[in-house]
């Protein structure tokens, strides 16, 4: 099990740069770790959460070469906040999970382009809402409820192995 | 717990901070170069993994595409060989056409022009039906042609349309004569849709084979020296009264499309107008 997550942990990371295009539509890739990130913080808690955010953003950081620590810290925060309140919303339904990956998205987004204003980042905030965040949140909405399936999938034919 | 989490949390952004501010400052390239030392090799990797599938679905999309291709050739070149039909159709019908308007300006007749639109080729009964009728003043007896002969004549008239008895219709028979030695003589229709002409034993001596048979004109019925047939056989039957040839159609009925009736005017020779015929 550890394996798995330090494999989907840094995997989702460095694969984000690397494979990510291959899931391209339009010009739109989707954020692959902080899918992940979700995922692992609504089975194992905010502290996991918050630590696999840290290293999948950090090491997705160092993969696209942008700024060490925008992403590592945006998505630590999204890993605790869904480890926190995770308990609490019923994730099993995909009318909640994509709306709901949607929404983190967005959240992760103006997060980090808050945090970026604070280097002095360029980008105008309406033309990256339009054509980074909120396309890509979309995708990201679809693309983790078809993972939640998988995964309820894979462990519902996992129970029924003897 | 929660507050370890908040703690780690706290330390987690410390650290995100800290690494912002140096970069800022230009002192984080120990950093980067210790997390690239992680992810670079990974990166290779992935990117080779990444290439491979890429080509084998890239592979699996150029054999979807190459098959697309073929369908959809298949389908331009069976589209291009319906209309290199339709472009020979419209070709042959357009010569037709012209053939028949031809016929149409050198006949000293009225005339009017009909379209086939159905054929009766049962061995009782062998008929046309043209797509002129009774609106059109056409009446019965009209005689029918085509430029290459003669087809028959008007037995029935409707309100559009009009049937015609085929020269090889059981109950049909025209006076003619043979171009060449003048025999006069009755062109009859058989039951096995051909046709035969007779005459009289003592003026057939002279009917060879091939002679040209044209309508006589007499009877007022039809303008003379319309092209009926040619002489296929001769059967000469001795001391008989009369004497049969078969005759081969100038006009092939199973195939024509389009008629001329003849619609009024003086009856005369015709013959003039049907060129190469005798």
């Amino acid at each position: 099990m550890r394996t798995f997550l330090a494999i989907a942990v840094l995997g989702g990371g460095v694969a984000h740069a690397t494979v990510g295009s291959a899931l391209r539509i339009a010009d739109v890739a989707p954020d692959i770790p902080l899918i992940v990130v979700v995922l692992l913080a609504l089975r194992r808690g905010p502290e996991f959460g918050c630590g696999a955010g840290f290293v999948a953003g950090l090491l997705q950081d160092a993969a696209t070469g942008g700024l060490l620590g925008v992403q590592a810290l945006t998505k630590a925060v999204v890993g605790f906040a869904i480890g926190m309140i995770g308990g609490r919303l019923r994730v099993s339904q995909p009318l909640v999970q994509i709306p709901g990956l949607v929404l983190l998205s967005v959240l992760e987004g103006l997060a980090r382009f808050g945090l970026l204003q604070l280097f002095h980042f360029p980008a105008p905030f309406g033309e990256l809402m339009t054509y980074v965040v909120l396309p890509q949140a979309l995708y990201n909405g679809f693309l983790g409820a078809a993972l939640v399936l998988a995964l309820a999938w894979a462990e519902t034919v996992k129970g029924r192995t003897p | 717990m929660r507050i370890r989490a908040l703690a780690l949390l706290g330390i987690i952004a410390g650290v995100c901070l800290v690494l912002l501010t140096l970069q800022m400052r230009g002192r984080a390239g120990l950093a980067s170069e210790a997390l690239a030392v992680v992810t670079t090799p990974v990166q290779t990797v992935l990117a080779r993994i990444n290439r491979a599938t890429l080509g084998v679905w890239g592979t699996y999309r150029d054999w979807k595409n190459v098959r697309a291709d073929n369908r959809r050739l298949r389908d331009e070149a069976q589209r291009l060989r319906v209309e290199a039909l339709r472009v020979t159709e419209t070709d042959a019908e357009n010569q037709r056409l012209r053939r028949l308007l031809a016929l149409k300006e050198s006949l000293p007749l009225e005339t009017m022009a009909g379209e086939i639109i159905a054929r009766e080729w049962g061995g009782w009964v062998r008929s046309l039906t043209v797509n002129r009728g009774r609106g059109d003043s056409v009446v019965r007896l009209t005689a029918v042609i085509a430029p290459e002969g003669l087809v028959g004549r008007i037995i029935d008239v409707r309100a559009g349309s009009s049937i015609v008895q085929v020269l090889t219709d059981p109950a049909s028979n025209v006076g003619a004569h043979v171009v060449r030695s003048r025999t006069p003589g009755i062109v009859e229709g058989e039951p096995r849709g051909t046709l035969r002409f007779k005459y009289m034993a003592r003026d057939g001596g002279g009917l060879r084979v091939g002679d040209m048979v044209v309508t006589s004109g007499l009877g007022g019925l039809f303008p003379g020296g319309i092209p009926i047939g040619r002489i296929r056989t001769i059967d000469d039957r001795g001391a008989a009264l009369f004497s049969y040839a078969q005759v081969t159609p100038a006009v092939d009925f199973a195939r024509i499309d389009e008629v001329l009736l003849l619609m009024g005017g003086a009856v005369r020779d015709v013959a003039a107008s049907f060129k190469g015929d005798g």
